[in-house]
């Protein structure tokens, strides 16, 4: 048995929260195989108010007043930086198009941990927050497909889950703050509310009197927009307009009774308006009560979350972190290891290394190196199931061959193999390499071309290495 | 089975998925449906496509089927199993029986550079009856083994045929390489490796006593069952002596291509080997 404490930290365009969990791992084979060790329970510990997030101009975020936060956070939980083991700390919707964004979440990581990471992007988004809403783990439960729209201040994070995979995930400029509201005034309005407005023909401007019958015209085509994103209704031109920039296309059709689970601020109030038109000073339930009318709301099944407004910050918390095959090879003491860009060799760059062509994998390398403008590497490959002895030391030799003569003198040398061979594999990188080198050579963790990783200290007696897999960092 | 038995009973399968909906083929005109180069009915994809009729939920059932190889989904034709999987269901057990019954090749034994010795038992049927005799050594065997192998080794591997001959020759020629390489980048002493015919896991106690080896590892064939005849184990003991308690072994099984596969398996039980010799303990006293 062991215990991970995570940490999950989400700056989002309106609130900012902090959750504490605790991540049990457990050996689940028997005491005649060989080892497997496995997240076998998550816990929440601490779950911090939810804070708005402080904002020093429309572009700038508060770094004092998030650190401050935080802080405050740590010390209410009882809680010293020094003693999370894992986490994640990310800045969603608008907020991650903030200026300083990337300045923040440096100095934030920096604090709330040795090894939690920084991650961002609307993808990952989605992922996460459809994690932390319970959609994930129904998908698994029901082998069904599962929806979650997470419906935030300034942006809808959608994202598919077929028995747990992710199959299509998508995010847009959609969601309660668009639109602000003062004293029966409008304060602001997002180029994206504009759009919306337009195409309905309706001129709202900074200034004019809030008028609730206009802008549920308005909070309905959005509605409308979220059901065309699915499939649900025909695909318009304003769709595209509204899709968050670096998001991918979202191509899934949604059959009628699917799933579907709705978290973010907005969650809360899909239901009819109440007297109150702006409790929040936002159309936030205004948007809520067209979701509630809408076509989406009408023709899907909608599943109780586990999680609403937390849904994001609970699946940073309790989601992020996977941990290696229990047979690996791990020589090196240099951990954590953070944003490690990850090279994935295809199957028949992955032939080539079988076959003993080093010279093929140094020009990969020396290309993905230059690329990327990194010096260091995850070398991931696809593995085979049984591989005979002589092609698993072919492939050794080579991966060794090549990553000595590419990488730097003092770095360690990473590799990752999805099939259960990473422990054959790294002992016979050794017997090349001497024990000059650091080996790290883990397996059975999923990783795409493009990904970073975070690897955290053995555990186990270096039976595993905690990881996490980040789909994006900033663009 | 001849060719022209096999071809009319798959083409009568094929027939009859057809029929049943189970399968359909895409665009196929009548003259095409004709036999199709035998296909095997015991692998694992001829296998996983159900042969049960209007299944209630066609997913969940490929779901289950996915998550087991227990032969369910598979129907029935009144109160019998139906051809395909009655015949399916024979050629694992006439596998199963193959793998114990048939002898490792004596040409995979000199291409790995084994040499081979045999336990007490004279032949397969005595083996088979007589599990105290597979586990003993007699003397002359002892005596070659101490003229052919390095004595006093860190640690003597040997392999064993078992109850499946098929496991060694599945199995032997990824692991032993591996396990043999790390144990020597350990700096230890690893002895010389030989096959034991007819030999079961209590012959390690007299070549451990022989050879004088602090530890001693044998590679075994697993007794085959009807999802796979190619498993094989390492039982493992420190200092091992004749009427040593079987608490004392250190076991690691499930080693073929669906469970863990050989050559990790072999890096795996290296490191295990380090640990007993670090602890001067193996089985149950010692501490994973």
């Amino acid at each position: 048995m062991a215990d991970l404490l995570s940490v999950g930290i989400d700056i989002g365009t309106t609130t900012t929260q902090l959750i504490f969990s605790k991540i049990k791992m457990e050996n689940t084979t028997g005491y005649f195989a060989v080892p497997r060790i496995s997240i076998v329970d998550k816990e929440i510990l601490y779950q911090s108010e939810v804070h708005l997030t402080p904002l020093l101009t429309e572009t700038l975020i508060d770094s004092d007043g998030v650190r401050e936060i935080v802080a405050q956070e740590y010390q209410k939980a009882g809680i010293v930086p020094s003693s999370v083991d894992t986490g994640a700390v990310i800045i969603t919707g608008e907020s991650a198009r903030k200026e300083n964004a990337r300045a923040v979440m440096e100095r934030l990581s920096a604090f709330a941990g040795e090894f939690v990471v920084s991650t961002a992007g609307p993808d990952l988004e989605s992922v996460i927050a459809g994690k932390g809403s319970g959609a994930w783990a129904y998908s698994l439960d029901h082998h069904c497909e599962a929806v979650n729209l997470d419906i935030g201040g300034g942006t809808t994070n959608i994202v598919v889950f077929s028995e747990g995979d992710v199959i299509a995930k998508g995010c847009f400029d959609i969601g309660g703050r668009l639109i602000r509201v003062e004293n029966g005034r409008i304060t602001h309005i997002s180029p994206s509310a504009k759009l919306v407005a337009e195409s309905l023909g309706l001129s709202v401007q900074v200034g004019n009197a809030a008028d609730a019958a206009q802008l549920s015209k308005i909070t309905d085509r959005m509605a409308e927009l979220l059901a065309e994103s699915l499939g649900l209704l025909p695909k318009s031109a304003l769709l595209d307009a509204v899709t968050t920039n670096n998001s991918t296309p979202l191509t899934y059709r949604t059959k009628p009774k699917t799933a579907v689970f709705y978290s973010g601020g907005v969650a809360n109030r899909i239901e009819p308006l109440s007297a109150e038109p702006f409790p929040y000073g936002d159309i936030g339930a205004l948007l809520g009560a067209s979701v509630f009318r809408g076509t989406l709301f009408g023709e899907t099944t909608a599943q109780q979350s586990t999680q609403t407004i937390r849904a994001t910050v609970v699946g940073a918390g309790m989601f992020t972190t996977t941990v290696s095959g229990s047979t690996i090879t791990c020589t090196s003491a240099q951990f954590p290891m953070k944003n490690i860009p990850v090279l994935k060799l295809t199957p028949d760059e992955q032939e080539q290394c079988f076959l003993g062509n080093v010279q093929a994998l140094i020009s990969r390398i020396r290309w993905f190196c230059e690329q990327s403008e990194t010096e260091q590497l995850v070398l991931a490959l696809p593995g085979k199931e049984n591989p005979e002895f002589p092609e698993a030391k072919r492939l050794a030799v080579c991966l060794a061959d090549a990553l000595e003569q590419t990488l730097p003198k003092d770095a360690p040398l990473l590799v990752l193999i999805e099939t259960d061979i990473a422990k054959a594999v790294g002992i016979l990188m050794r017997s090349v390499l001497g024990s000059a080198r650091d080996v790290v050579c883990i397996d059975c963790v999923r990783v795409e071309q493009g990904d970073y990783m975070d690897l955290g200290k053995p555990l186990f007696d270096g039976l595993v290495i905690p990881i996490v897999v980040k789909s994006l960092l900033f663009g | 089975m001849n060719q022209e038995l096999i071809e009319r009973i798959v083409a009568e399968a094929i027939r009859q998925l057809e029929q049943s909906g189970c399968v359909v083929l895409p665009n196929r005109t009548e003259e095409e449906i004709v036999p199709q180069p035998c296909e095997d009915i015991v692998s694992p994809a001829c296998k996983a496509v159900p042969l049960l009729e209007n299944p209630l939920d066609p997913e969940g059932l490929a779901r289950m089927k996915k998550q087991t190889t227990a032969r369910i989904g598979v129907g029935r034709c009144g109160a019998r199993l139906k051809t395909q999987t009655a015949l399916a269901l024979r050629a694992d057990h006439a596998n199963a029986r193959d793998a114990v019954f048939a002898d490792v090749d004596p040409k995979f034994l000199e291409s790995m550079g084994l040499f081979q010795v045999q336990s007490a038992c004279k032949d397969k049927d005595t083996y088979l009856t007589r599990p105290d005799l597979g586990r003993l050594l007699e003397k002359p065997t002892l005596d070659e083994l101490k003229k052919r192998c390095v004595l006093n080794p860190d640690v003597q591997i040997y392999a064993a045929d078992g109850l499946s001959s098929k496991a060694i020759e599945a199995n032997l020629g990824r692991i032993l390489p591996i396990l043999v390489q790390a144990l020597e980048d350990k700096g230890l002493k690893v002895g010389t490796p030989f096959f034991l015919r007819y030999g079961r896991v209590g012959s390690e106690e007299y070549v451990a006593e022989a050879l004088g080896a602090k530890v001693v590892c044998v590679l075994i064939g697993e007794r085959p069952g009807l999802a796979t005849a190619e498993s094989m184990s390492a039982y493992i003991a420190y200092n091992a002596y004749v009427g040593m308690p079987e608490s004392k072994r250190t076991v690691v099984s499930n080693i073929h291509k669906n469970g863990t596969a050989a050559v990790e398996a072999g890096a795996y039980i290296a490191e295990v080997i380090d640990k007993i010799l670090e602890q001067k303990a193996s089985g149950v006293d010692l501490i994973k």
